[in-house]
C-alpha cells in the first residue's frame, strides 16, 4: 500500500489549479451536516475528511434524477469528486453490473463512470445510523476508490488504491512519498477505532446473508406493522446508494427521458391489464427488502445494501430497518 | 457516444396498414426503417412519438424479415392513442429483448399450445415458427379460450391449422351467443378432448394470469412435469433492458430473463400470477 503526502495548504491551492480542467465535487461540511457541492476556490477550506457521510449518495452523480438518455448529451469534462465513504464506493459495484452488463450498457452512465476520479475518505466519525461492518464493509477504502484521502493535522495523506489513482496523483506538485510510518499507523489506528465501534453499535444487527433468510421467512404481520407509518414517498429508495429503477417517458422525436423511479411508489408493477404485485402497501414496502436482501443476492455478486443508514434518516415515517430487522433476528 | 448504438434509442418504423380484429383489438402492420428480427416469443417495446411505450410480442412470423405485426388490445393511455393511428405514422421500436420459445429443443415432440383471450397473439407467432419446422414436429394442438365467440382474434387461423398436417385447433367459450356451437366453458376443459402422448409433450401456456395460473395447475396434474411447461409472463416490462425494474419478479427480471419461462423456473417465485 502506498501513502503520499501534501501539506493541507499546498493542497488547497492545488485543488484551486485543477479546477481549470476538471469539475470537482466533494463533501462539504455546512450548517446542516456533510453533502456532496460543487467545489469553488472559496469553498476549497469547508471540504471535510476523516467523517461519515454526505447526506446524499453517490449514485446521483451516475445516476441524475432526470435526464435525456436519447440525446447523445453525456458527461464530456473530466470530474473528481472527494470524499465519498466506502459504502457509496461499493454501491457502486452493483450498480456497474446492472448498467455496464455486456448485452447493454448504458453510454451515459458508462462515460460519468471512465470521466469521474474517486477520491474516497476514511470515516474516523460515524454517524448514527452507519452500519457499513455489518454487511462486511470497511469504513475505509483500500481498494476501490481510486484514492483514499485523509487529513492528519495540517498534513493531507493519500492512499494510491489504483493506476488510475496513482497516475492522476504525479500532477500534483509537493506531493511527497510518506515516510513517517507513525502517522500511517495513526490512521491503521483510527480506521482499526472507527470499525470497532461500528461493530459495538450495531451488535445485535444480522448481518448481510442471515439478514436475507430472515426477510425471506418473514410473515406478513411484520411488514404490515412496520410499514403502518410508511407514506409511499420514496425517499427511501431515492436516497439509497443502490436503488436504481427509473420510468422512460416519452418526448417528440421518440425521445426517451429516463426518470429515476421507486418500487415504493403505488402503481410501480402495475400491468395495463389492471393486475399489480405490489398494489398494497405492505406488499411495496417488503419488496424492497426482498430486492436487496434476497432477489438482488441471487443474481448479482456485490452487495445491495451498503449499511450507509440513510434510508432510516430520510425516513418520514421514522421507519428504522435495523430496528425490523432485529425483531426479526429474536 | 456515436459509435455504439443507444440502448434506448427506437428505430422507426413504417405503419402500413391497420387490421381491425375485434372491437378492442388490432393488428399493426409496420415496416421498420433498419434491419430488424426477432425470435419468436421474444418482445419489442412499441412506441407512440412523444405519447409513450408498451411491451408487444410480435404475432407475426420470425421468418418474415421485411415487416412484423404486432397486435394490440386497447387497456389504456397509449393502446387507446395507438388504436387512432392511420397508415402512413410512424412508430418507434426498441427490441427484440428478452428469452423467446427455445423452438429447437421442440424437435421431434408434440407441443400442446393453451391461450387465452389476446395471449393469441405472441402464440400465433409461435405457430407460423412450428409451422416452418413441422418437418422436425410430432404434432402441434392449439388449445385456444376466449371470453365471447367475438372476443377470438385471427378466426382464420383455426380452419387453416386444421387443415395443416401435424396441427390440430379446438376453441372454447365462456359465454356462448347464439351462433356458437363449439365448446363451452374454460380453456382447460379443451385439455380433457385431445389426445397425446405426455411423455413426449411439451406444453406452452400464454394469456391472462388467471388462466395461466390454471392452465399450469391442471397441466401438472395431468403428469406434466415442470420442466415440460413454459409460461410467457406478462409483466409491466419498461425498459427491455433488465435496469428499470418494474418487470423484476423475485430475482427475475422478466424482461431479460424471460419473458418465457418453464414452470420450474418460477414455482418458487411469489406473486407470479398477480
Amino acid at each position: 500500500m502506498q501513502y503520499l503526502s501534501i501539506k493541507k495548504e499546498e493542497w488547497e491551492k492545488a485543488i484551486e489549479q485543477l479546477l481549470l480542467s476538471y469539475t470537482i465535487f466533494a463533501a462539504l461540511e455546512n450548517e446542516f451536516g456533510i453533502d456532496y457541492e460543487m467545489v469553488r476556490p472559496e469553498n476549497i477550506g469547508s471540504i471535510s475528511y476523516n467523517k461519515a457521510k454526505p447526506a446524499t449518495s453517490l449514485k446521483t452523480f451516475f445516476l441524475p434524477v432526470k435526464e435525456n438518455v436519447t440525446s447523445g448529451i453525456a458527461l464530456k469534462r473530466r470530474r473528481i469528486i472527494i470524499g465519498a465513504p466506502n459504502c457509496d464506493i461499493h454501491g457502486l459495484k452493483i450498480l456497474d453490473e446492472i448498467y455496464l452488463d455486456k448485452d447493454f450498457s448504458d453510454q451515459a452512465y458508462k462515460e460519468r463512470r471512465d470521466n469521474t476520479l474517486l477520491i474516497s475518505v476514511d470515516c474516523f466519525v460515524k454517524q448514527e445510523h452507519c452500519h457499513c461492518t455489518s454487511y462486511g464493509i470497511k469504513p475505509w477504502s483500500d481498494e476501490d476508490s481510486d484514492l483514499a484521502v485523509i487529513r492528519n493535522n495540517d498534513l493531507i495523506v493519500f492512499r494510491v488504491n489504483n493506476d488510475r489513482g496513482r497516475e492522476f496523483i504525479k500532477q500534483l506538485a509537493f506531493v511527497q512519498v510518506l515516510k513517517d510510518e507513525k502517522i500511517i499507523s495513526d490512521i491503521d489506528s483510527a480506521n482499526s477505532k472507527a470499525e470497532s465501534l461500528l461493530v459495538e453499535s450495531n451488535k445485535g444487527l444480522p448481518d448481510y446473508q442471515a439478514t436475507g433468510a430472515i426477510v425471506k421467512n418473514a410473515g406478513d404481520s411484520i411488514w404490515r406493522k412496520y410499514s403502518a407509518s410508511c407514506v409511499s414517498c420514496g425517499a427511501c429508495a431515492t436516497i439509497c446508494p443502490t436503488c436504481s429503477c427509473f420510468l422512460l417517458i416519452d418526448k417528440p422525436g421518440f425521445e426517451k427521458i429516463k426518470q429515476l423511479d421507486a418500487c415504493q411508489y403505488p402503481g410501480f408493477q402495475r400491468v395495463a391489464g389492471g393486475e399489480d404485485s405490489l398494489g398494497e402497501l405492505h406488499a411495496r414496502f417488503r419488496n424492497r427488502y426482498m430486492c436487496k436482501y434476497v432477489w438482488k443476492p441471487q443474481k448479482f455478486s456485490p452487495i445491495a445494501c451498503t449499511g450507509c443508514g440513510r434510508c432510516i434518516e430520510a425516513c418520514i415515517g421514522k421507519i428504522n430497518k435495523n430496528e425490523l430487522f432485529k425483531e426479526l433476528a429474536t | 457516444m456515436n459509435d455504439v448504438r443507444n440502448i434506448y434509442k427506437p428505430i422507426k418504423a413504417r405503419l402500413t396498414e391497420v387490421i381491425d380484429e375485434s372491437p378492442l383489438i388490432k393488428t399493426f402492420v409496420l415496416i421498420p426503417e433498419e434491419e430488424f428480427s426477432f425470435g419468436t416469443g421474444q418482445f419489442i417495446e412499441l412506441s407512440v412519438d412523444g405519447i409513450g411505450e408498451a411491451p408487444f410480442t410480435p404475432s407475426s412470423s420470425p421468418h418474415v424479415k421485411d415487416k412484423l405485426e404486432v397486435t394490440v388490445m386497447r387497456t389504456g393511455y397509449v393502446t387507446d392513442i395507438m388504436h387512432t393511428l392511420k397508415p402512413g405514422a410512424f412508430m418507434g421500436i426498441r427490441g427484440p429483448y428478452g428469452r423467446g420459445y427455445p423452438v429447437e429443443t421442440f424437435f421431434g415432440k408434440e407441443v400442446i399450445i393453451l391461450g387465452g383471450g389476446c395471449g393469441l397473439a405472441p402464440i400465433r407467432s409461435l405457430l407460423y415458427a412450428l409451422e416452418h419446422i413441422k418437418d422436425k414436429l410430432e404434432k402441434v394442438i392449439l388449445c385456444y379460450g376466449s371470453k365471447t365467440p367475438a372476443d377470438c382474434v385471427y378466426k382464420p387461423l383455426f380452419n387453416r391449422l386444421n387443415n395443416t398436417e401435424k396441427f390440430e385447433a379446438y376453441r372454447t367459450v365462456d359465454k356462448p351467443d347464439e351462433g356458437w356451437d363449439g365448446s363451452v366453458g374454460v380453456v382447460t376443459t379443451l385439455l380433457n378432448k385431445i389426445r397425446f402422448n405426455l411423455e413426449n409433450s411439451i406444453a406452452v401456456v400464454c394469456g391472462p394470469p388467471i388462466m395461466m395460473k390454471f392452465g399450469t395447475i391442471r397441466l401438472i396434474e395431468m403428469g406434466f412435469n415442470e420442466d415440460q411447461i413454459y409460461l410467457s409472463m406478462e409483466k409491466n416490462m419498461s425498459c427491455g433492458l433488465g435496469k428499470c425494474g418494474h418487470c423484476m419478479m423475485g430475482e427475475f427480471f422478466v424482461c431479460k430473463d424471460g419473458p418465457v419461462f418453464t414452470y420450474r423456473e418460477l414455482k418458487n417465485t411469489p406473486d407470479i400470477w398477480k
